[in-house]
């Protein structure tokens, strides 16, 4: 079964040596710009830093917008055909996350090839926010941060018409100092 | 030796008069001398001066304001995000430089840019922008009073995109108050030294750059080994969580532990109500997420909110522990909700927070005190913890309102006014102190004393080594501690690296030459780089020198020989004035300089090519 590298942008930091990881990978030099993956960061409202990287979508907007085929996925991964690419970059522009790059040094488009099922990214981020999961648990802490953010929530008893009732609400980010 | 890459070998130079943008090479030897950051930029200034007579109006001008990552800046290591201001500084009229943070200064470097240096003054309120290897300079004066943040949304929006760093300042900078900061990325500034006031001076509102080049490395494998290895020491340091948590808050507890800290205005050295403002309650209350510099795994900011109370929304980056010790403890301020405010309101007006602490502190004292009437005030009270009163203040310096008019112009002028208030601000050659109370550490005091840019603590930290082993150190052992960081702190600032992984976390200075190693080709010892950075400290002795500053200058605050912290474990302790003065002429002999302090004229051989 394949496995899903996972963003988690609120253990991220911005460090971005996720990006230099993947530069000194694949093309061998010190330049964030030529990486696959790249932190986006915004402040002060919202607060967000975010790794930007290819979800190696089943179905790919990228690969159907693709004139030449040269975008597949198979097992988990996009791989893009270097042979057959145009350069044309309708994937840059297609992609809904905007996670795939363009470097004026290179004619082809940079996105992640998943460093063949070891992504380097995920080995080196100081901070745990990326990570390599089993498709099928995705969404389970979310499931469960769910539940117990359910748990915390406050409860109001009141009578209507003589009967007992029970209002349940959740007071998120507004709790007493 | 021979540098073989690390370089671009470019030197930007921009005259904001002209409106000219000219690329220079830089010579093999200045590079291998000068290293990067702080030292090419102590060259420059040096060279400038000599060219001006040693007349240079801080605020004129002719002042070269340099901005220079290092070679190391950028690349993949521990924490190489940081890159260096320099110039002749306004608040001390002496050499002055301030390092930051985050992610302007490898931008800049990708541009292909060794050095930036920019001297005139632009007709109107305008904007660098170096996109690669095209210049270009455009007035904006729409920016006019704009804090830094909103200015660097503003700049982003004329040039529609995001992926820029810009370096930026307020109102504060607008308004050459002389400790204005540049703000890059939101929140990492350049901070002490009023670098800000040298670009409101020139009307340069804000640096942008963008750049995409490779940076230059000699060895790529061999680096990476070496970074592997650094980051692995890191990684498994028994504090390292703790620092990716609280960052530099976690010295709060420790300072007021040792009874360092300052307390209303240094006063006292203990603050009752620490653990309303320590790291532990950060974290536990307001802090929702991390901020690190470019290739940091420490992540020492901390972005907090302001969940409930007066300062509802309130989101900051930081404080860090100078920040919030100089905004709280030192103003009586018990509430960390209102040192986060004020830590936001100085990121947008742009003043330095070590200073505006300090200045404030120093008001409250004065008015406490009555060396400062109530229509010296304007007529508004203030008081040790009166959080509307301080925040108000902290408005008018930065708009020179009333009495701000006076105190942006920092300890200088504040005492040329005010005499009496020589013995309630403390201050070195002009600049503020920094949150961390000498009367207790000598050789801390001797730090403060002979630091090339005023009473900042980043030159020569040796506090937390004399509380912790120095307690029976002969007075060789604390010149000696003195001089060696002075000696090997310039050298993060030069490489362009930050040196907390060092200082906190132990990591040795030996990864640095390897890293200087594999980066430049050049093979060297970390002795030889330590000769190169403790001639950079001879250099900016020099520069003072030839400015007039001599060993009457070398002198601590009033407090520190005459005040001692009423309560804490260094209660009753103050400095000796005469183990001083011993200590300052064992200091100089070490140091090869003459009784006055002088460095001979062999030193200024050294830098005449």
């Amino acid at each position: 079964m394949s496995k899903k590298l996972t963003v988690i942008p609120e253990q991220c930091s911005g460090c971005r040596i996720c990006e230099i990881v993947c530069a000194i990978k694949h093309f061998g030099v010190n330049n964030p710009k030529k990486a696959a993956i790249r932190v986006l960061t915004t402040y002060p409202h919202p607060v967000v830093r975010m790794p930007i990287v290819c979800s190696q979508c089943k179905v790919p907007a990228c690969a159907q917008i693709c004139p030449t085929d040269s975008l597949r996925w198979l097992d988990g991964v996009v791989h893009l055909d270097e042979e057959n690419c145009t350069s044309c970059y309708k994937c840059v522009e297609a992609c809904p996350f905007g996670a795939i790059y363009i470097h004026p040094d290179y004619d082809l488009p940079i996105k992640c090839d998943m460093c063949e099922g070891d992504p380097e990214c995920v080995k080196k981020c100081p901070k745990g926010a990326l990570m390599l999961i089993p498709e099928a648990a995705l969404g389970e802490s979310r499931r469960l941060n769910n539940v117990l953010s359910y748990t915390q929530m406050k409860e109001i008893e009141f009578y209507e018409k003589g009967e007992k009732k029970v209002i349940r609400y959740a007071e998120v980010g507004k709790e007493e100092l | 030796m021979s540098i073989k890459s690390g370089y671009f070998k470019q030197h930007l130079h921009i005259d904001l008069t002209e409106g000219t943008a000219e690329r220079r090479t830089t010579g093999d030897t200045f590079i291998e001398k000068y290293i990067g950051g702080r030292g090419f930029g102590a060259k420059l200034v040096w060279d400038n001066l000599k060219k001006h007579n040693f007349k240079i109006d801080p605020l004129g001008p002719d002042n070269l304001l340099v901005v220079a990552p290092g070679p190391l800046t950028g690349v993949y290591l521990p924490s190489s995000g940081k890159n260096s201001f320099v110039a002749i500084s306004p608040a001390t009229g002496l050499y002055g430089d301030s390092s930051m943070g985050g992610g302007f200064g490898m931008e800049l470097r990708q541009t292909g840019t060794d050095i930036l240096s920019v001297t005139g003054k632009a007709p109107e309120l305008s904007v660098l922008f170096i996109d690669n290897s095209e210049t270009t300079i455009f007035p904006m004066p729409e920016l006019k009073g704009k804090s830094c943040l909103e200015a660097e949304g503003m700049i982003k929006e004329r040039l529609g995109t995001h992926a820029v760093h810009v370096a930026t300042i307020g109102t504060g900078g607008e308004n050459m108050v002389r400790f204005a900061c540049v703000n890059a990325d939101w929140s990492r500034n350049a901070g002490r030294a009023g670098m800000g006031a040298i670009m409101g001076a020139k009307n340069l509102k804000a640096i942008v750059v963008r750049g995409h080049k490779d940076l230059p490395v000699y060895d790529v494998a061999g680096l990476m080994e070496e970074a592997e290895q650094a980051f692995k020491y890191m990684e498994e340091h028994k504090y390292f969580k703790m620092w990716q948590q609280e960052g530099l808050m976690n010295v709060i507890d420790y300072a007021n532990e040792k009874g360092i800290l300052p307390a209303y205005n240094f006063k006292d050295s203990v603050f009752a109500r620490h653990d309303q403002i320590n790291g532990t309650t950060m974290v536990n209350r307001y802090k929702i997420g991390d901020s690190a510099c470019f290739s940091c795994p420490m992540c020492c900011g901390n972005i907090c909110l302001v969940k409930s109370g007066k300062y509802t929304g309130t989101v900051v980056e930081g404080p860090e522990y100078e920040t919030c010790a100089m905004l709280g403890p030192n103003l009586g301020i018990d509430n960390f909700a209102a040192i986060l405010s004020a830590t936001r309101l100085c990121d947008e007006l742009g003043i330095d927070t070590i200073s505006t602490g300090s200045i404030v502190g120093a008001t409250i004292e004065g008015y406490e005190k009555g060396i400062l009437s109530l229509s010296d005030l304007d007529g508004r009270e203030i008081a040790w913890g009166d959080e509307d009163a301080i925040l108000e203040l902290i408005q008018k310096i930065a708009h020179r309102q009333g009495i701000g008019d006076i105190l942006a112009d920092g300890s200088h002028r504040i005492i040329e006014n005010w005499p009496e208030m020589d013995k309630i601000i403390l201050q070195v050659k002009g600049l503020e102190q920094s949150a961390y109370d000498s009367r207790a550490s000598i050789s801390m005091g001797l730090a403060y004393a002979t630091s090339d840019i005023g009473a900042h603590h980043t030159r020569a930290w040796t506090i937390a080594k004399e509380m912790e082993e120095g307690q029976n150190w002969t007075d060789d052992e604390k010149v000696d501690t003195v001089i060696y960081h002075q000696k090997v702190r310039p050298l993060f600032d030069m490489l362009g690296v930050c040196r907390l992984p060092w200082i906190e976390l132990g990591l040795s200075e030996r990864h640095y030459a390897n890293f200087y190693k594999y980066v430049t080709g050049n093979e060297t010892s970390l002795e030889e780089l330590l000769g190169l950075s403790n001639d950079i400290y001879d250099l900016t002795r020099l520069i003072n020198a030839r400015l007039g500053m001599s060993r009457k200058d070398d002198i601590l605050p009033y407090k520190v020989w005459a005040n001692p912290p009423l309560t804490g474990p260094n209660a009753g302790k103050v400095i000796d004035r005469e183990d001083f003065q011993k200590l300052l002429s064992l200091y100089y002999q070490k140091r090869g300089w003459d009784e006055n302090g002088i460095p001979p004229d062999e030193v200024e051989k050294k830098f005449s090519d």
